[in-house]
């Protein structure tokens, strides 16, 4: 007996609920706990009405207000531009040098670049500390525990993530328009000048982006190589608060720390996809006779 | 098309000579150029044929200056070039995938490279002017690369190269993206503007048909190495390897005995069969390889199978291709032909399976010197 035949083009209903499941279950806890920070209460758990009052409503306790709130947003602001100032031309330059380099070792350095992906953190962030502190030699010496040894901290951790994303932008540039450049009097400089970091332009943005919100997110290296109280960011004001008897104000910073997390990386996805696109577009064929040889 | 300025080369001090002494490049283990010498002349448009990987773009890129020689030299009119680097040399590329920047437009694509002379504003405008004007692309000097069809592009790559005045155009497959209608119409525009610019260009293809009719000479390449230069002519016609005689077509290779020769030519054994050879090498004894043209082959009906040249076969296999009908005959001896039949009208219709007289006239048949075996087409 053969039974009903199923229908082997119906939907994966199984696979698309889990999905949803998923997202919800993540997504959920975040969107409640940002609307508490709206919460008319002083509450962060039962619901009296909607206000403005703990954003910047209220002249003392709001998130505006409050010099410790203030103080954190504007750290976080400080360290995450500091960051992508350094880290984004720092990360294009590796890039560039990673991408050129054929010789001996390129490939154990190509590896080695994504270790610090994957190192621990919290292993990273104890070593940092133990050489700015105990470490009495000249460079590391000079370097104070606060804003300076945070940003090294920062640049050290986001550095592989520019790198990744400007060397995959690379790859898909090819050598080709490089090498039309110079075919056309460009020197290497101009080159590299007038077309090459025109094209890797959204690549940059891409990689500014993700810095900051890197940077914004980031907690263990932040937290271990900072001094006090004035070095303190958003994550760090919302860990040590959070169990204590917080105000929805808290609930506000951490928006501000989602909203602007998300914002930076949806605009960075965005303007890469859109170049990615535009590469395809334009010169996609550019299968060589030897670009086997040539590698 | 109107060349302007750039026609005024042609009046000019002949430059764009061309010498490859000893050139060789190793990529790791692999050779891909093995010790060329070539020679092109000013204002040759001179082509590099071979199959993929054969070493002909490395060739160009060498003489680009992308890439550094293992061994050897290229000289440019006289100048040794190993120590000047590409932005300096007094050549210019077209790409196989053309490598508009798309950042730019395409007045800012043709622009380029006068911007780097620092040609004055003026000037610049005038030369870009006639470059597109010259590849007929005058109105479209605001648009950017991607809103332009890829023979638009080829035009683009053109005048962007042509418009430095370079002693020497190097193109790389210039046509090979682009589809067939297109690529017959380019060659015949591409041929124009070289005899109107007269500049020496090295052309760098892998099909046949197209460095036949476009080239004034050839270098047939396989696997790194030059195996012959000459007209496009001389090589289809007096092939020299049975490469060449091979990849200049389908050709008609087979081996035979050189019982030896006289004042009629040479004399040949395949099977029991005895054939006299007018063309190749006189001196070759022993085991040889022959190549027949498929359009010089005569095939009658069986019962004429008196008088010399004439084998005894069966058609195998015919193939109507409008302008001719392709048979594949198969000889007594074993060994498979292919013979061109012209289409005149008369409906001459070899069936399969009809027993054939095929033959096979002394002077179209070339005895090739190269004791190598035939390189069998795929």
């Amino acid at each position: 007996m053969i039974g009903r035949a199923r229908n082997p083009w119906r939907a994966p209903r199984f696979l698309a609920v889990g999905t949803w499941l998923y997202i919800a279950w993540a997504l959920v806890p975040v969107a409640v706990a940002i609307m508490f920070s709206f919460n008319d209460g002083r509450s962060r758990s039962v619901w009296q009405g909607f206000s403005m009052r703990w954003w910047w409503g209220d002249p003392n306790l709001s998130l505006f207000h409050h010099p410790d709130y203030t103080q954190a947003l504007v750290h976080s602001i400080r360290l995450a531009v500091l960051d992508m100032a350094i880290a984004t031309p720092l990360g294009v330059m590796l890039a560039l040098g990673l991408n050129r380099w054929r010789g001996r070792g390129s490939r154990p350095a190509n590896l080695l670049m994504l270790v610090p992906l994957v190192t621990p953190e919290l292993v990273m962030a104890v070593s940092l500390l133990l050489l700015f502190t105990q470490v009495a030699i000249v460079p590391f010496a000079l370097v104070e525990l606060g804003t300076t040894a945070q940003v090294i901290g920062q640049v050290t951790v986001s550095l592989p993530y520019v790198v990744v994303i400007v060397r995959s932008r690379l790859a898909s540039i090819g050598e080709q328009y490089e090498e039309a450049a110079s075919d056309l009097g460009a020197s290497p400089l101009q080159a590299l000048r007038l077309v090459l970091l025109p094209l890797l332009f959204p690549a940059i943005v891409a990689s500014m982006l993700i810095v900051f919100a890197l940077s914004m997110d980031n907690f263990v290296v932040t937290q271990y190589l900072s001094s006090d109280q004035s070095t303190a960011t958003i994550p760090m004001y919302v860990y040590a608060n959070t169990r204590g008897a917080a105000t929805p104000a808290l609930n506000a910073l951490a928006s501000v720390l989602v909203f602007l997390t998300l914002l930076a990386s949806g605009v960075a996805f965005g303007v890469y996809a859109f170049a990615q696109r535009r590469v395809r577009r334009s010169g996609g064929s550019a299968v060589r006779e030897l670009t086997a040889l040539d590698r | 098309m109107d060349g302007g300025q750039l026609a005024t080369r042609a009046d000019r001090a002949p430059v764009g000579e061309i010498r490859v002494v000893g050139l060789t490049k190793r990529f790791d283990e692999i050779v891909a150029v093995a010790d060329i010498d070539l020679e092109i002349r000013p204002g040759e448009f001179f082509a590099l044929l071979g199959p993929s990987g054969c070493g002909k773009t490395t060739i160009l890129r060498m003489i680009a200056g992308f890439e550094e020689p293992t061994a050897g030299t290229v000289v440019l009119d006289g100048e040794d070039l190993s120590r000047v680097p590409a932005h300096r040399r007094n050549v210019n590329t077209v790409f196989q995938s053309y490598a508009l920047f798309p950042h730019l437009d395409v007045f800012g694509n043709v622009a380029f490279g006068l911007r780097r002379q620092k040609v004055p504003r003026a000037e610049l405008r005038r030369r870009v002017g006639e470059a597109l004007d010259l590849v007929q692309l005058g109105d479209q000097s605001r648009r950017r690369p991607m809103q332009l069809s890829g023979g638009q592009q080829q035009r683009v790559a053109l005048a962007r190269a042509l418009v430095l005045r370079p002693a020497v155009l190097l193109l790389d497959e210039p046509l090979g993206a682009l589809d067939a209608k297109l690529r017959k119409q380019l060659q015949v525009e591409l041929k124009a503007l070289q005899e109107q610019v007269g500049i020496t260009f090295v052309f760098v293809t892998h099909d046949q048909e197209e460095a036949l009719s476009m080239s004034d000479r050839i270098a047939v390449m396989q696997a790194g190495r030059i195996e012959q230069v000459g007209t496009p002519r001389a090589l289809y016609e007096e092939p020299a390897t049975p490469f060449v005689a091979d990849f200049l077509g389908v050709s008609n290779l087979m081996t035979v005995e050189v019982e030896g020769s006289d004042s009629a030519g040479s004399w040949l054994r395949i099977g029991e069969f005895r054939l006299l050879a007018r063309e190749g090498d006189r001196l070759a004894r022993g085991v040889a390889t022959i190549v027949v043209r498929p359009e010089r082959i005569v095939l009658e009906p069986y019962y004429a199978l008196e008088g010399e040249n004439r084998l005894p076969a069966m058609v195998e296999r015919t193939m109507y291709v409008g302008s001719a009908v392709h048979a594949i005959v198969r000889l007594a001896t074993g060994a498979t032909l292919q013979a061109s039949v012209p289409n005149t009208g008369d409906a001459v219709n070899w069936q399969q399976g009809t027993p054939v007289s095929v033959h096979l006239p002394a002077d179209a048949i070339r005895v090739l010197a190269v004791a190598s075996p035939p390189t069998p087409r795929s």
